[in-house]
């Protein structure tokens, strides 16, 4: 049965940003969490995992994020690798793919990698693509449900795409990248992460892995969304209606 | 001094939050409203073992330590008191009745299924007549043969209607006193033993209370919990151990109530502005936010104490008493905050400020715990 890594990421909790002065974000006080789709893909992990198989958890990040394996073991991963580095703590997508690729590539024996579509703090779903890049294996992304074959060595996989629903096929080894609606991840039992702190955790250094490339992505700013109260009142005569419309129009709420 | 969780008991606490908000928030108001036992919510709690959290692998609990039952008893009342309750008195005091009391056998046949979250346990103490004045009880066991015939009549049981293993305390030499009184498993259906109907309440409304009327019940004397005579000590040493969770369970409405406040001070606007805005309410959310913390400190320090193998009955009953009366005052002030909207049904703050009010009742009043705790410093 397979060999599958799961990747995933321990993200900022949105729910402790606070709104500083200026609009600017305050993340003096936040807490960290699983990044959501990552759930997903773990979940789907330990689903194609069946009998034999093995599930790795990995992510890259700051010591910190060492809090994440314990939650990533919880959700039913047999094993975590960690690339760990204080210069992992703010990676852009390509030099995180990278380091994640160096990594199972020497490390990781595979067959079927999972990712999230995208991070639950950036959402720029590169990570999963880039990933499959460097490894040279295929990847599927947007996908909505998937099966190991039963004789093994190869996956069908249904992604969502715009006008409808794709049905691929791959062998092994494979990339996919997998979307919420896949499945509905466990929330994990008190005895899961009692037990989690007793499962085997490879921690990689940044010494250990080939010198990380530049960022090919800069963050020149943040700033919070502003919530403003807008009361226009429309009375229901034609003229107000085609008023209505038009300022529906002009919000751009209506095309 | 270390005020750090562990990262287990963090994450748990993470996954409660996330259980509660996915599974019990959807449904408080309505099972409040209905007065109803979810069923299917314990059936959940049960598969993640959240049933018997302090109780050992070996008697089918998680083997946590008491702080982290606490915790899961704090997020799940955030969302619903009823069900925080529910989890509280049956690990706290039912389950731990039988851990710290039981022999070998009863600790396979009884404390297993009930920290498997398969079997629902229930304490039996109150009577009519007999509330904090607990040597007013009148139930009696008598020796008969091979059993105890009990008979009597006990009240404010909770999980009475739902429960499938009671404690239940009775006189088996009320001329010895305190060391009359004797504490037996009787599991559902037990002929002679008939739980009422349930009580219809201010609060607390889906958590399930009745009379329990013992008639001629035969128990045979294997249920016996613990030696005959040692029943009130038992009780007062289960007692130590619910009225964490009844602190925890407090610190979790009065964290609700607090959320519920600054949500909606942050969104109703009046004279142009939020009413956040205005010092009268933010004195109030941080009058909240402050009695929180120290409510939510003694609770935990108790529990700490108590995983720590220390004496905690003074602690027990300090962060009950405060928690619980915190909880009433604010959930006051919440409501204050919501106005007219507050007042109605619908309104989280609502059932929170009904919820609250038995905190300061139940596993000893306020006046209860005052004594506990003068007892202990006038010593």
């Amino acid at each position: 049965m397979p060999k599958v890594v799961a990747c995933f990421k321990w993200v900022v909790d949105e729910a402790y940003i606070r709104k500083g002065g200026g609009g600017a974000l305050d993340f003096s006080a936040v807490d960290y969490k699983l990044s959501e789709y990552d759930r997903n893909a773990l979940e789907e992990a330990t689903r194609c995992r069946g009998e034999g198989g093995t599930v790795t958890a990995l992510t890259a990040g700051s010591p910190e994020a060492a809090k994440g394996l314990k939650d990533a073991l919880s959700r039913g991963a047999d094993t975590a690798v960690f690339a760990s580095d204080p210069a992992f703590a703010a990676l852009d997508s390509s030099q995180t793919a990278a380091v994640l690729a160096e990594v199972i590539r020497n490390r990781i024996p595979y067959d079927l990698i999972i990712c999230g579509e995208g991070s639950g703090d950036q959402y720029a779903q590169q990570v999963g693509p880039r990933l499959a890049e460097n490894l040279g294996i295929p990847c599927i992304s947007y996908v909505q449900k998937l099966t190991v074959a039963a004789e093994g060595g190869r996956i069908t996989a249904e992604r969502r795409v715009e006008e409808g629903v794709e049905v691929v096929e791959a062998s092994f080894p494979v990339l996919v990248t997998v979307l919420p609606e896949i499945n509905i991840p466990r929330i994990p039992g008190v005895k899961d992460t009692l037990m989690a702190g007793k499962k085997p955790v490879v921690t990689v250094k940044n010494e250990e892995l080939p010198p990380l490339g530049a960022a090919k992505l800069k963050t020149l700013a943040m700033t919070a969304a502003r919530l403003e109260r807008n009361c226009e009142l429309f009375g229901t005569a034609p003229e107000d209606i085609a008023r209505f419309v038009t300022a529906l129009q002009q919000k751009g709420v209506s095309g | 001094m270390e005020f750090k969780l562990t990262e287990e008991q963090e994450l748990i606490r993470k996954n409660m939050r996330e259980f509660a908000d996915k599974y019990v928030e959807p449904i408080a108001a309505e099972i409040d409203e209905n007065s109803r036992h979810p069923a299917e919510v314990f059936k959940l709690l049960a598969e993640g073992d959240w049933m018997g959290i302090p109780i050992p692998g070996e008697y089918g609990g998680a083997g946590a330590d008491y702080l982290t039952h606490i915790l899961a008893v704090e997020e799940l009342s955030r969302s619903c008191a009823s069900t925080g309750f529910t989890v509280s008195i049956h690990v706290g005091i039912a389950c731990m009745l039988v851990l710290l009391n039981g022999t070998e056998e009863q600790k396979k046949k009884y404390l297993t299924p009930m920290a498997k979250g398969e079997k629902l346990g229930a304490f039996v103490l109150t009577e009519p007549g007999a509330g904090t004045d607990v040597m007013a009880a009148t139930t009696t066991a008598v020796l008969d043969g091979d059993a105890y015939v009990l008979n009597g009549t006990k009240t404010f049981t909770s999980n009475g209607p739902t429960g499938d293993f009671y404690m239940v305390f009775a006189w088996t030499d009320k001329a010895a006193g305190r060391k009359g009184m004797s504490c037996f498993i009787i599991p559902r259906g037990t002929p002679g033993m008939t739980p009422g109907e349930h009580f219809r309440k201010m609060g607390l409304r889906s958590s399930q209370t009745s009379e329990m009327v013992f008639k001629d019940c035969r128990v045979p004397k294997e249920n016996l919990l613990g030696k005959e005579g040692a029943g009130l000590v038992m009780a007062m040493a289960g007692f130590d151990h619910g009225r964490v969770g009844i602190a925890a369970q407090s610190v979790g409405i009065i964290q609700a109530a607090l959320d519920e406040s600054i949500r909606y001070s942050k969104e109703r606007v009046q004279f142009g502005n939020p009413i956040s805005r205005n010092q009268a309410i933010s004195w109030m959310i941080a009058n909240m936010a402050t009695e929180l913390q120290a409510a939510r400190f003694l609770t935990y320090h108790a529990a700490w104490l108590k995983d720590q193998k220390q004496g905690f009955s003074k602690e027990a009953a300090m962060a009950k008493l405060f928690a619980s009366e915190a909880a009433m005052r604010h959930t006051i002030k919440a409501v204050q905050i919501h106005g007219g909207y507050g007042y109605c049904k619908g309104a989280k703050v609502e059932r929170l400020f009904r919820d609250a009010k038995i905190t300061e009742i139940y596993e000893g009043t306020s006046e209860a715990q005052r004594m506990v705790i003068s007892g202990n410093v006038l010593r």
